[in-house]
């Protein structure tokens, strides 16, 4: 019986070698050949580690960073706060992080710029109150915060769902036990959730890392990111191969991050993001 | 006290998360065309979006792939669920590692792959492409929301069941399906969230004529997104959160899914509940009509498009380059079928000429673009007995012209123009006549730049004195280093954000266009034009026809139609850009308009100033790389 019930995941496996497994070998394909004559070449790869490319990359990863670490600091309470919620308001709540989604994601990242511009609404407030005006707009920062506003669901809801699985009874133990808050939180609260924070923390960091539209749209195009150049080279530039170079050196801090999912959610449960 | 800390936080945040959206819904009301300025309340947004036929087709076009995608992902995923929770270990980790990469692989590069396989394998780019790679990002999800349900239901049971003589098919629907119903659910909800809100992916695998609501946004963006679709997406929000509190007005919570489903079976067996059927009313029956209601109008929507599939002509355009009312009536006149599609910079538009993929009938690049498919043999000799309106266009522009179609068989002139400074009065108090003032560091974070190679260059090379042509490798390193030297005053490389931008006052000087004065003046008294004295770009956008056209005669009829002076007229009044057409110029009424020298430069004032050509595929690199640099600076 067992046997035949596996062939279930057949239509997927299927799917997924087509759809998946082919078309990531054939990046890897691209990556490797020259884009003349379609000879196995490394040429490719000297030119993502050029200095512009680097530079691209290593900003990538700083911005993709900080903003996975102001998601967590923020995401995290916020979980813990949801979670302490009755029951027949959980569903609620947690839609009304998936609420944004339905109005497009181009559409919320632009309005940031209606609020933050020079003129824009929030420096209108602010020389109302007569208080300094701010100008983030174009600089790294609104980039950030884009990132942070467009991530922070993925970061909040996959904590929320490893909290409120989370015995409470355990959390009154430790604090029968003699516990303080602090020792209640570093010893049962965070290791219990840890799942569910490695998968926001993946979550939040490779959309972060690979985005090319919040760079384009807050950074007004004077901010290159690694997505930013590879949507050239493959939009603009028409280079295939070294596009495709540069998403394979993608995959691989992508491989890295899968390498501690698997460490620390083995059975897949903190991915569930509902 | 703790209380009142939870609950000023959940309020900051909730404040971060709809900040924006109450922006968008602020903007649906706004009765001014740009985003940078509140010109008044009206609801005119939301008439008019119902009688915006592009806009409706994306928005169903994005329900019903994001409807199919999560319907078929959500079979897919939960038979994969199932399967995968009674393998071996072994082979359960390698289905799981599979489910992770769409998840951990950044959208990009599962988009750039996927649109690989696609052109490899010959599948034309369009709606099927985008459905079949929506499904592969919303499996993950369901599996992934369907496991850990499945984890939680017990074996004995569905044995028992069999035991009891229940067929395996029988026992799975009556035993284990309701346990994994919540988790089915959630992930087909996720699955239509994702799809509905992907913008990458669908970018990467989208053909012509197709779109969805991110893509149309995207094209928009350039110059400025139409007032309708902040109307659509207020719409769209409202519904959702409506429907959101109607179901959480009950509590069909997803534990009481089951209770409620043996409550229906009930009821079917004649027990009379009131307070079930109110809950079925709002819980069931109000969701299931809106459902119906928006898939029958994706379906009306979808075959108002279809319905004279047979002759039709693809056109492939700058956006926001043509009066949408001029596509209507020449589909009225000609009953051919009108396939419209948009491009923002013509290095975007050139490879897909290129490669083939897509057969366009009718193109509109820009001069040194014609000048490269020329040289790539990539366009075909208009037949110009089929164009007969072709006359209209004054002999100056197909002189000039020459430039790049030596012998003017191939294209037609639409629209012309020169590249300079808008500036804003009221923040620059000296005269502008100069590139020079575009490097003055008085100007720090107010200058705005042309993100494009050529015109960005031409701007160096020219307040230099040197032709925007050049092929001299030092020169052009010369005006990469000045470039450099100016990005710190820059505050934004933009191309047709421009607009709102310099219009909300944004910034002091922008290089533009000079058609592009009148729409700002408009909106923008304040702003005004000028050529710089070193003189710079001219440029001139023509239709071509490319070689790989499948409707040739169609596309010649379209051209002709588009030489039409009262046509030429209708789309100089959308796009403000100066048409060649002679005899449309003369029919403008306002002679501030006909005769207005920034628009209309005369040959005097044109001196300085150079078409571009195509300088070949090897400077082309070198300023491609040269320019790179600039930007990642």
């Amino acid at each position: 019986m067992k046997n035949k019930k596996k062939w279930l995941a057949a239509p997927y496996g299927v799917w997924a070698v087509g759809f998946v497994i082919i078309p990531l070998i054939m990046i890897l394909y691209y990556a490797f050949t020259s884009q003349e004559n379609g000879t196995f070449t490394l040429v490719n790869f000297a030119e993502v580690f050029s200095a512009n490319n680097m530079k691209a990359l290593l900003l990538a990863l700083l911005l993709a960073f900080v903003s996975t670490v102001i998601c967590l600091v923020l995401a995290y309470p916020l979980a813990m706060i949801l979670s302490s919620r009755s029951v027949s308001q959980t569903s609620f709540i947690v839609l009304i992080f998936i609420l944004p989604m339905w109005m497009n994601f181009l559409l919320r990242t632009l309005a940031w710029q209606t609020l933050l511009e020079k003129n824009g609404v929030i420096n209108g407030i602010l020389s109302f109150l007569h208080l300094p005006n701010m100008s983030i707009i174009n600089t790294p920062y609104a980039i950030i915060l884009g990132m942070v506003y467009n991530f922070l669901p993925f970061m909040v809801l996959p904590i929320y769902n490893v909290l409120i699985k989370i015995d409470k009874d355990v959390v009154e133990a430790a604090r029968d036990l003699g516990a303080n808050t602090f020792q209640t939180y570093s010893k049962i609260l965070i290791p219990l959730s840890l799942p569910g924070i490695v998968s926001g923390i993946t979550m939040v960091f490779i959309p972060a890392l690979t985005t090319f539209v919040i760079s384009d749209l807050l950074g007004g195009s004077k901010i290159l990111l690694i997505g930013n150049v590879i949507e050239q080279e493959f939009k603009q530039t028409n280079n295939w191969n070294a596009g495709s170079a540069l998403s394979t050196v993608l995959m691989i801090f992508i491989l890295i991050s899968m390498y501690f999912v698997n460490k620390y959610d083995k059975d897949g449960e903190g991915g569930a993001v509902f | 006290m703790k209380k009142h800390i939870t609950r000023i936080y959940m309020g900051l945040i909730l404040f971060l998360m709809y900040a924006p959206i109450l922006t968008l819904i602020v903007l649906s009301f706004n009765s001014s065309k740009t985003r940078a300025k509140w010109g008044g309340f009206t609801g005119k947004w939301y008439i008019a979006l119902f009688q915006n036929d592009d806009i409706m087709q994306a928005f169903y076009n994005t329900l019903i792939i994001a409807m199919l995608a999560a319907a078929i992902a959500t079979v897919l995923g939960t038979m994969a669920a199932i399967g995968m929770n009674s393998m071996k270990r072994r082979y359960r980790t390698i289905f799981t590692g599979v489910t992770n990469i769409p998840m951990l692989n950044g959208e990009i590069v599962m988009g750039i792959s996927l649109m690989l396989l696609f052109i490899i394998a010959r599948v034309n780019l369009g709606f099927s492409t985008i459905l079949m790679s929506h499904i592969t990002f919303n499996i993950p999800y369901v599996i992934l929301s369907v496991m850990p349900k499945l984890k939680q239901t017990k074996k004995s049971t569905y044995e028992a069941a069999l035991d009891l003589g229940a067929s395996p098919v029988y026992a799975f629907f009556k035993v284990v399906f309701p346990d994994i119903m919540p988790g089915v659910l959630s992930g087909f909800l996720l699955s239509f969230t994702m799809s509905l809100d992907d913008f990458v992916i669908t970018y990467f695998t989208k053909g012509p004529g197709v779109d969805t609501l991110s893509t149309k946004i995207y094209s928009e963006v350039r110059k400025g997104i139409k007032p309708e679709m902040y109307a659509l997406s207020t719409l769209l929000f409202v519904t959702v959160l409506f429907l959101l509190i109607l179901i959480n007005m009950n509590p069909s919570d997803k534990k009481h899914a089951i209770q409620q489903a043996k409550e229906l079976e009930r009821l079917a067996a004649g027990g009379k509940k009131h307070r079930i059927t109110k809950k079925l009313i709002w819980g069931r029956i109000v969701p299931i009509l809106l459902l119906i209601i928006i898939t029958g109008g994706g379906f009306y929507y979808g075959n108002r498009n279809k319905s004279s599939a047979g002759d039709q002509v693809i056109v492939y355009n700058w956006g926001e380059y043509i009066d949408p009312k001029v596509l209507d009536i020449f589909e009225e006149e000609t009953g051919i079928k009108v396939i419209y599609e948009e491009f923002e910079t013509n290095e975007i538009m050139y490879p897909k000429i290129q490669s083939g993929a897509i057969a366009y009938d009718l193109v509109c690049p820009s001069d040194y673009m014609i000048n490269k498919m020329l040289q790539n043999d990539l366009l075909a000799k208009i037949d110009w007995d089929n164009v007969p309106n072709a006359v209209n266009i004054g002999e100056t522009y197909y002189d000039k012209s020459k430039e790049f179609d030596p012998t003017n068989e191939y294209s037609v002139p639409y629209c012309w123009g020169t590249l300079g400074i808008v500036y804003n009065k009221t923040m620059v108090d000296e005269p502008v006549d100069s590139w020079e003032i575009l490097w003055d560091s008085k100007y720090k974070n107010n200058i705005l730049m042309q993100d494009s190679v050529r015109d960005a260059f031409s701007v160096s090379l020219k307040s230099m004195g040197y032709s925007t042509n050049s092929t001299n490798i030092a020169q052009l390193d010369e005006a990469q280093k000045l470039l450099v030297a100016q990005k710190p005053l820059v505050q934004a490389y933009v191309v047709d954000q421009m607009r709102d931008k310099m219009i909300g006052g944004e910034a002091a000087l922008g290089v533009t266009f000079s058609g592009e004065l009148l729409f700002m003046q408009r909106e923008n008294p304040d702003l005004d034009f000028v050529l710089p004295k070193e003189g710079g770009n001219v440029w001139i956008d023509s239709w071509v026809i490319p070689k790989n056209a499948q409707h040739k005669e169609n596309a010649e009829k379209f051209l002709n139609f588009l030489c039409r002076p009262d046509i030429a007229l209708m789309n100089f009044d959308y796009i403000t850009y100066a048409t060649p057409n002679t005899v449309a110029r003369d029919m403008i009424e306002d002679p501030e308009v006909r005769d207005n020298p920034i628009l209309f430069p005369n040959d005097s004032q044109l001196k300085n100033c150079e078409t571009f050509k195509y300088l070949g595929s090897e400077v082309e690199e070198i300023c491609a790389k040269l320019w790179r640099e600039v930007k990642s600076s």
